[in-house]
């Protein structure tokens, strides 16, 4: 072999280990979704905690390349470094991680001041199991249908969680649809809260709840991990990591703890969850046919959640005494995009009664949707794991 | 006396270390035995033999050397998993195979004594202690050739004859039943066509434990309303009975409380007049051989003058 063969050779074999020797039409598809949600996040604000991760992870996981060479690169591939940071996601151990951090960032006052309010997060699930029967009849099993449902839950650690254990080779779709379902509360909620409210019920004043006292808070997450986890003892890694980290923040005792678990660990593994959901889209995987109908899917759960925590006040108002009515703006904050969607219900009352301030009652259903999305999630995976 | 209790604890903790220890190689099962293998499974050399199938029904790898197996109730530590063999690790929920050949000299999964066709043969295996029995078996002497005796579920079920016929299998390294189906799924699957159910259920649980948590939660802040009542009677240094005649409020509303806490603040954080305050902050730099001005200037050389 000549010295210019050598050369000739060794050039042809890499421009073949190159992405533009091994692009498919998929693969830029999925780079235009990782550029649209990136600026989403940029220009439009849209969850750029999640969607700057997510969308530059689309990016890192649609790089083409020869993945018969064996370099161990891709998200898929044993050994390779997104593998090993995919492991929090595969074995499902990152979204409980979340969870403490949610639970050390989350104050319960407001649930704890009006408990009822926790029955409205429970009604919201409705969207859960309400996309559990839609999934059904389009023909996925059971187990798929199940990780497909909790989008509804609107809660993305979860619903990674659960795809993790019920359909792993759905995740990738389900994690994303969940995401940009979250992102997109703004804009499916407030046309559906105003469809199913009248002016009147939208102008109803709640009565500021009352103090809750140190001791209460102290209280609340250890019987509520008991009482839940009683329950439901497949929700024990969200459940219990929710309100251990509530603990850490409350007990005043481990206020170090508490500010990391909600500073830099969340952070943490925030970028990591992100970015390994994102890289986990590869064209491949999730340029199909499931993809669409899971986004179909993600959507009516979340309008079926949204408009059952509406319908759910209105009824419960049916039985309650006038000067106790609850705002059906509230209801929408049954799921758990904490929180996302108490601002909406604060935002949506302030436009009908600039003086009607809905934010600190709408947080009550807001992490009750929480709570209610992870014993749901334990539910699903009880039954169908 | 606080010294006391922690010792104490202490002390119980360390002696629950060991029941800790030896629950995990609690869970060991004999899983399935064959006394008469003359073309079935095959060791490592290519002969077959009798083999006694060991099953670990924890759900975390178990460490089985140390453990005992025998055939003798009279001598408990008549063959002991040698150590230091990394397949004596058995993976959580699997199996492992040892062959009564009275050969140990094979390896480690050869124990050092045979089985007796023809006969009834106990088995038993002890924990490491060689006393504490984990699990036994007494396998009919009317077990043919080529039979084996079986448990119907791994780990646990009653004990049954397996011919190796198309519903009947013999399963050396493997589970008992073997399933192609996720028995649940397939349940929701046939049972449950539109969901229906469960969303009947899941809904029931979901509304359940959050009820339950609601009503503890009233329930709750009735007694810390009570206790708090009681404490500010008692703070006033009045009775429940004085209280209901001079009507002392029973909480402060959420404005006098904010009322207070604005007072609070401005009293605390009185500034002159302006609305903003200039600080200026210290700005300290970690310190790094790299930005050491030390190492940057040449150092005087030290004169010595003589005298």
């Amino acid at each position: 072999m000549s010295f210019g063969d050598f050369i000739y050779n060794n050039l042809v074999q890499f421009w073949q280990l190159t992405g533009f020797a091994n692009a498919e039409f998929g693969n830029f598809v999925m780079l235009a979704v990782g550029l649209f949600f990136i600026w989403l996040a940029i220009k439009k604000n849209f969850e750029p905690m999640l969607l700057v991760p997510i969308g530059f992870g689309i990016l890192i996981g649609n790089i083409p390349f020869n993945a018969a060479a064996g370099l161990e690169i891709g998200i898929y591939e044993e050994g390779s470094v997104l593998n090993i940071l995919y492991n929090g996601v595969a074995a499902g151990w990152y979204p409980p991680l979340i969870f403490l951090g949610i639970g050390a960032m989350t104050d319960f006052s407001a649930l704890i001041a009006n408990p009822k309010l926790m029955l409205i997060g429970a009604a919201a699930q409705f969207g859960i199991f309400g996309a559990y029967m839609v999934a059904l009849a389009i023909g996925f099993t059971p187990d798929q249908a199940g990780a497909i449902a909790i989008i509804g839950g609107a809660d993305g650690p979860t619903a990674i969680f659960l795809s993790s254990k019920l359909a792993p080779n759905l995740m990738g779709a389900i994690a994303v649809s969940a995401y940009s379902y979250m992102a997109l509360v703004p804009v499916i909620q407030p046309p559906l809260m105003r469809l199913f409210t009248t002016k009147k019920e939208r102008l109803i004043k709640m009565k500021p709840a009352r103090a809750v006292s140190q001791n209460e808070k102290i209280i609340f997450p250890i019987v509520g991990m008991l009482l839940t986890c009683f329950v439901v003892p497949s929700g024990i890694p969200l459940l219990g990591m929710l309100f251990f980290g509530n603990l850490l923040r409350e007990c005043g005792v481990t206020t170090r703890l508490a500010k990391t678990a909600s500073n830099a660990l969340t952070d943490i593994v925030t970028i990591l969850l992100g970015m390994t959901v994102g890289a986990s889209t590869q064209a491949s995987q999730f340029l199909t046919p499931q993809t669409i109908f899971i986004f179909f899917l993600g959507f009516m759960a979340f309008v079926i959640a949204s408009s059952s925590g509406v319908l759910f006040v209105k009824l419960f108002n049916l039985i309650l005494p006038k000067e106790k009515k609850i705002n059906p703006l509230i209801g929408n904050a049954g799921v758990s995009a904490v929180p996302m969607s108490a601002r909406i219900s604060n935002n949506l009352g302030l436009e009908y009664d600039p003086s009607n301030y809905l934010l600190m009652h709408a947080m009550g259903p807001n992490v009750a949707g929480v709570i209610g999305s992870a014993v749901a999630a334990g539910v699903l995976l009880g039954f169908l794991a | 006396m606080k010294k006391i209790i922690s010792t104490i604890a202490l002390a119980l903790m360390l002696a629950a270390a060991p029941a800790v220890s030896a629950q995990s190689r609690d869970a060991l099962r004999i899983n399935e035995v064959m006394v008469v293998n003359e073309n079935s499974l095959v060791d490592e050399y290519g002969n077959p033999g009798a083999w006694i199938e060991l099953f670990n029904s924890n759900f975390a790898p178990l460490e089985i050397s140390k453990v005992f197996i025998t055939n003798d109730p009279a001598n408990p530590t008549l063959y002991p998993i040698p150590l230091g063999d990394v397949n004596t690790k058995v993976p959580k929920r699997q199996h492992v195979v040892f062959f009564t050949d009275g050969e140990p000299n094979k390896g480690t999964f050869h124990t050092n004594f045979t089985l007796i066709p023809g006969q009834d043969n106990w088995i038993g295996i002890y924990d490491a202690d060689g006393k504490t029995l984990i699990d036994e078996v007494t396998v009919p002497a009317s077990l043919l050739h080529g039979q084996s005796w079986a448990r119907t579920a791994d780990g646990n079920g009653e004990w049954a004859v397996r011919t190796g016929g198309d519903h009947d299998y013999i399963t050396p390294s493997s589970a008992n039943v073997i399933r192609d189906t996720n028995s649940k799924i397939q349940m929701f699957a046939d049972r449950d066509e539109n969901g229906f159910g469960m969303t009947l259920m899941a809904m029931c649980i979901v509304f359940s434990a959050l009820l339950l948590l609601c009503l503890s939660f009233y329930a709750i802040g009735k007694i810390g309303g009570a206790i708090s009542r009681m404490n500010k009677w008692r703070s006033h240094g009045v009775t429940r009975e004085e209280a209901r005649e001079t009507a002392i409020a029973d909480h402060d509303s959420g404005e006098e409380i904010a009322a207070i806490a604005m007072a609070l603040y401005e009293h605390l954080n009185a500034h002159d007049a302006e609305n903003t305050v200039l600080t200026i902050n210290k700005v300290k730099r970690a310190y790094s051989p790299w930005s050491s001005k030390i190492y940057g200037l040449r150092e005087v050389p030290n004169h010595t003058h003589a005298k």
